[in-house]
């Protein structure tokens, strides 16, 4: 499941037509869909299918079919900075995970005993989070009417 | 007599607010709101009123024993532990000199009212003039060395002022830059002397420094005093004109007469005299710096009685004459004969000042005219001048009755016997320069005032004799250079300053001597006699036979020359090429405007950064995280 | 080597390439859809980290990021889309409104 994550992330950097590239996309978040389910959370999982793939992914490949958005033949597929870029990627791959592999496990605080449930979850939400619940309403909001600020302008824009 | 609280404050600042007034109202300044008979009348009325006081003053100091007045005026400064007090001190050496300062002075100040009735800046002069005694008085009153110096520094300030008086002539501008340059050199040494003498005593009163090196007070200085001693002597060979600092007084008679009289014969001259008097308590016990102030003395005395022997300017011969008189004061001086040189600061003061105003007399009378070759011939035309400048003449040769007889006697007389450092050798130099003094002197008289008359016709038409107002102080200087020396100055200082014991052999000889110093003044009068007397082939004949050292002579030893070449055209080339290319332009110019240019290149530089391009943001991002991490690493 | 840093492993590889791609891609919606990516990464170390402390604090996070990204790519794309319009043309190279 993991390789078939990364191996599609990486690919997603290689294709050149949007539409493989949202292809490959979603390739990556249903395979990271399959390791939340093995890791036990099946909410989040199901949330991560129904939200980011349906939702999210659906939207996109909409874009770029409805708009047609192609990548003309002679554009150029990668920018300036390719070679720094990969050059810092490297040395950022190295960092973290050496930071991370140094320790080992044994630095960390010891797992705990039971398993992750829904119900736990949806307790701990709603009461203690519960601030967090009532600004991502506060958020949606906002964006909806960004969402309708940016239709008008693309009306005034359109003529 | 009446005793008032503050006398001697007064003494000083009565000429100072003769300055002021005049300086004020009789000067395009005021806008000349006093004429030329109230400029007058402010500026001889402020110094005869303290010439009066001075008199005051000396009877009050008689009556209480000479033990001397101590006014302080205020407190100056205190810096940390120390003060600084302006006080005035007056004991027998103060009263001799304010009083000739102040005597001379005066009556020099009404002949000016003769000589410079016509000169359209009258009212700048005299208030020059009170300038100069208020700090001539500050110098002889003042107690700290402090305050000496204040008035050391502000005679020759008035010296440059009156020199460059009549400063639209450049040349006269450049006498007095001269003066002040070359006293500015001495006073290096007398600075450095006084940071000395603060060091070793804690205080600049120069009677407790007197005290201290004399032992009384208790303690023992911890600085040579011979070294202080010449610190102070260069100070005065600045000041009084000895080798190697004199080339400024021949240059100074550009100045009005009266100037040279005044300030170049009788007082600021002789500032230098009166410091190592003062500090006689010092020099006492400096032998070597007193071995050096005979010998400079006896040598600059010899040197300018040389150059004397030639010139031609009727000023110039005085000016030189002025040299060599101070040279025969730091003789005296080096043999620790201190009220002698006094004496002789006296007596030089009246015959001197009234010799240069006979010469301004003269210039006066003769339309302008200096150059004695173009004079002769004025005896019955100008009577009063002649009688005064003879007496005056036959007082500086020595001629035996008249008052240089008795102080030119005295230094002769201690230069070969004083047990502190008199020897037969410095009396021979000076012997030989007395004899010229007095051969040069009659040379003068007979070349300007006798003979058949060699003036041009147009100014022979307008000879006339001085006013009263000149020719008046001139019968009362002469006057006074005749008897002047029947009051035995030494005597009445030497219990302030004594004499110095003679040494035992040659004390027999004081006979001998002085029957050799009345020889050699009247073979001086013979020789000019015989020199000048006669037709003018004599001279001419004389002259061409010693061709070269009359060319030496006349170019006064090429010393200005000396002094261009070594010191001022280096001093020049390095200003300009070292300091004001090297360090001015190119280092400071160049730092400037090098940290300008690389604030704008660098500005140039990060402004690259911003390019708009969204990848390159990206890829500092990355960076940045790279960064981060490896930086927490680092730090735990 | 055991799940966890397995995890966390495959979650920074994903950021990593998530933000390689920003610097290398020139058009405008691959550059988005990397930016997804970078969110999937960060997801995915989250819910390692909330599973085994069994933490609903993670959870929540997770939900955050979740409501959070659709948000953002509802309004980016057509913001994005308004652009290309504009320029006719969907290469980030060409936009150097930014400059100075």
């Amino acid at each position: 499941m993991g390789v078939l994550a990364l191996g599609s992330a990486a690919l997603m950097l290689v294709l050149r037509q949007p539409m493989r590239v949202a292809l490959a996309l979603i390739t990556t978040m249903m395979a990271l869909g399959g390791i939340y389910g093995l890791l036990g959370v099946h909410f989040i999982a199901a949330f991560q299918v129904l939200i980011y793939v349906g939702a999210v992914m659906v939207f996109i490949v909409y874009v770029i079919m409805l708009m047609e958005l192609r990548e003309a033949e002679g554009n150029r597929r990668f920018s300036g900075w390719r070679v720094p870029g990969l050059v810092v990627f490297a040395l950022l791959v190295l960092v973290l995970v050496v930071s991370v592999w140094s320790g080992g496990t044994g630095s960390l605080p010891p797992a705990a005993s039971a398993p992750f449930s829904l119900t736990q979850f949806s307790a701990e939400f709603l009461s203690r989070y519960w601030l967090v619940f009532e600004l991502t309403s506060v958020f949606l909001v906002a964006a909806i009417v960004a969402a309708l600020a940016v239709i008008k302008v693309s009306r005034r824009v359109d003529g | 007599m009446i005793s008032l609280p503050h006398t001697l404050a007064a003494i000083v600042l009565l000429p100072l607010m003769g300055f002021l007034l005049n300086g004020v109202f009789a000067t395009a300044l005021g806008g000349h709101r006093f004429g030329n008979r109230l400029a007058a009348i402010v500026g001889c009325g402020f110094p005869i009123a303290a010439f009066v006081l001075t008199v005051n003053a000396l009877l009050t100091l008689q009556a209480g024993g000479y033990a001397p007045l101590i006014e302080p005026l205020y407190r100056w400064a205190t810096i940390g532990d120390s003060t600084f007090d302006v006080t005035f001190y007056f004991d027998r050496l103060s009263a001799i000199m304010t009083l000739v300062v102040t005597g001379v002075g005066s009556v020099i100040h009404v002949y000016s009212t003769g000589y410079m009735h016509d000169d359209k800046s009258h009212g700048r002069f005299f208030a020059y003039l009170n300038l100069f005694l208020f700090f001539m008085l500050l110098l002889v009153l003042g107690r700290s060395m402090l305050v000496l110096f204040v008035g050391w520094e502000g005679v020759g300030l008035a010296s440059y002022l009156l020199i460059g008086f009549w400063f639209d002539d450049l040349a006269n501008a450049r006498a007095g830059k001269k003066a002040f340059v070359t006293n500015r050199i001495g006073d290096a040494g007398f600075l450095l002397g006084m940071f000395l003498l603060y060091r070793a005593c804690g205080t600049l009163d120069m009677d407790t420094i007197n005290a201290v090196f004399m032992g009384l007070a208790g303690s023992v200085p911890v600085v040579s005093a011979s070294l202080v001693g010449l610190l102070l002597f260069i100070g005065a060979t600045g000041k009084s004109a000895q080798i190697p600092l004199f080339v400024w007084l021949p240059d100074a008679m550009a100045g009005p007469t009266p100037v040279s009289a005044l300030i170049h014969a009788a007082t600021m001259v002789t500032a230098g005299v009166y410091l190592v008097v003062r500090m006689s308590g010092i020099y006492m016990h400096a032998p070597e710096a007193s071995q050096v102030m005979a010998i400079v003395g006896v040598a600059t005395a010899f040197l300018a009685a040389t150059i004397a022997l030639v010139q031609t300017d009727i000023k110039k011969v005085l000016a030189y004459s002025t040299v060599s008189q101070l040279g025969f004061m730091f003789l005296a001086l080096g043999v620790g004969a201190y009220g002698v040189a006094i004496f002789h600061v006296v007596t030089h003061a009246f015959f001197k000042a009234c010799l240069f105003l006979g010469a301004g007399s003269v210039i006066h009378a003769l339309g302008g005219e200096q150059d004695i070759r173009k004079m002769g011939g004025l005896r019955t035309r100008i009577p009063i001048t002649f009688w005064t400048f003879v007496i005056a003449t036959a007082a500086i040769a020595g001629i035996p009755g008249l008052a240089g007889f008795f102080s030119k006697d005295e230094i002769l007389w201690y230069a070969f016997a004083s047990s502190r450092g008199g020897s037969p050798w410095l009396w021979g130099v000076a012997a030989v320069t007395a004899l010229m003094t007095a051969f040069y002197m009659f040379r003068l008289l007979w070349l300007t005032f006798l003979g058949p008359s060699r003036m041009d016709h147009a100014v022979e038409h307008h000879v006339h004799e001085s006013p009263l107002s000149m020719t008046g102080v001139l019968m009362l200087l002469a006057l006074l250079s005749a008897v002047g020396g029947y009051f035995s100055i030494p005597h009445f200082l030497e219990a302030q300053v004594p004499l110095p014991a003679i040494v035992a052999e040659r004390e027999h000889y004081e006979r001998t001597l002085l029957v050799v110093s009345i020889v050699l003044a009247f073979s001086g009068l013979a020789l000019a006699a015989l020199m000048f007397g006669g037709s003018a082939e004599r001279p001419e004949r004389v002259k061409r036979a010693l061709l070269p050292l009359h060319r030496l002579l006349s170019a006064k030893f090429y010393v200005d020359e000396l002094y261009e070449r070594l010191l001022a055209r280096p001093l020049v080339w390095m200003s300009e090429q070292v300091l004001l290319r090297g360090s001015d332009r190119f280092m400071l110019d160049g730092m400037l405007n090098g940290m300008a240019a690389l604030a704008l290149r660098s500005a140039g530089l990060l402004g690259r950064l911003q390019t708009g391009s969204l990848h390159l943001y990206s890829l500092f991002v990355m960076a940045g995280i790279v960064g981060a991490l490896v930086w927490s690493w680092r730090h735990g | 080597m055991d799940r966890t840093q397995l995890l966390l492993g495959l979650s920074i590889a994903l950021f990593a390439l998530g933000l390689l791609g920003l610097i290398i891609r020139r058009n405008a919606l691959v550059m988005l859809m990397c930016m997804e990516l970078m969110l999937n990464g960060v997801n995915l170390s989250l819910v390692t980290f909330s599973e085994r402390y069994a933490d609903a604090g993670g959870a929540v996070l997770v939900f955050l990021v979740f409501i959070v990204a659709t948000a953002e790519i509802a309004l980016a794309i057509p913001i994005v889309l308004l652009l290309v319009r504009h320029t006719r043309s969907m290469d980030i190279g060409r936009y150097t409104d930014l400059k100075g």
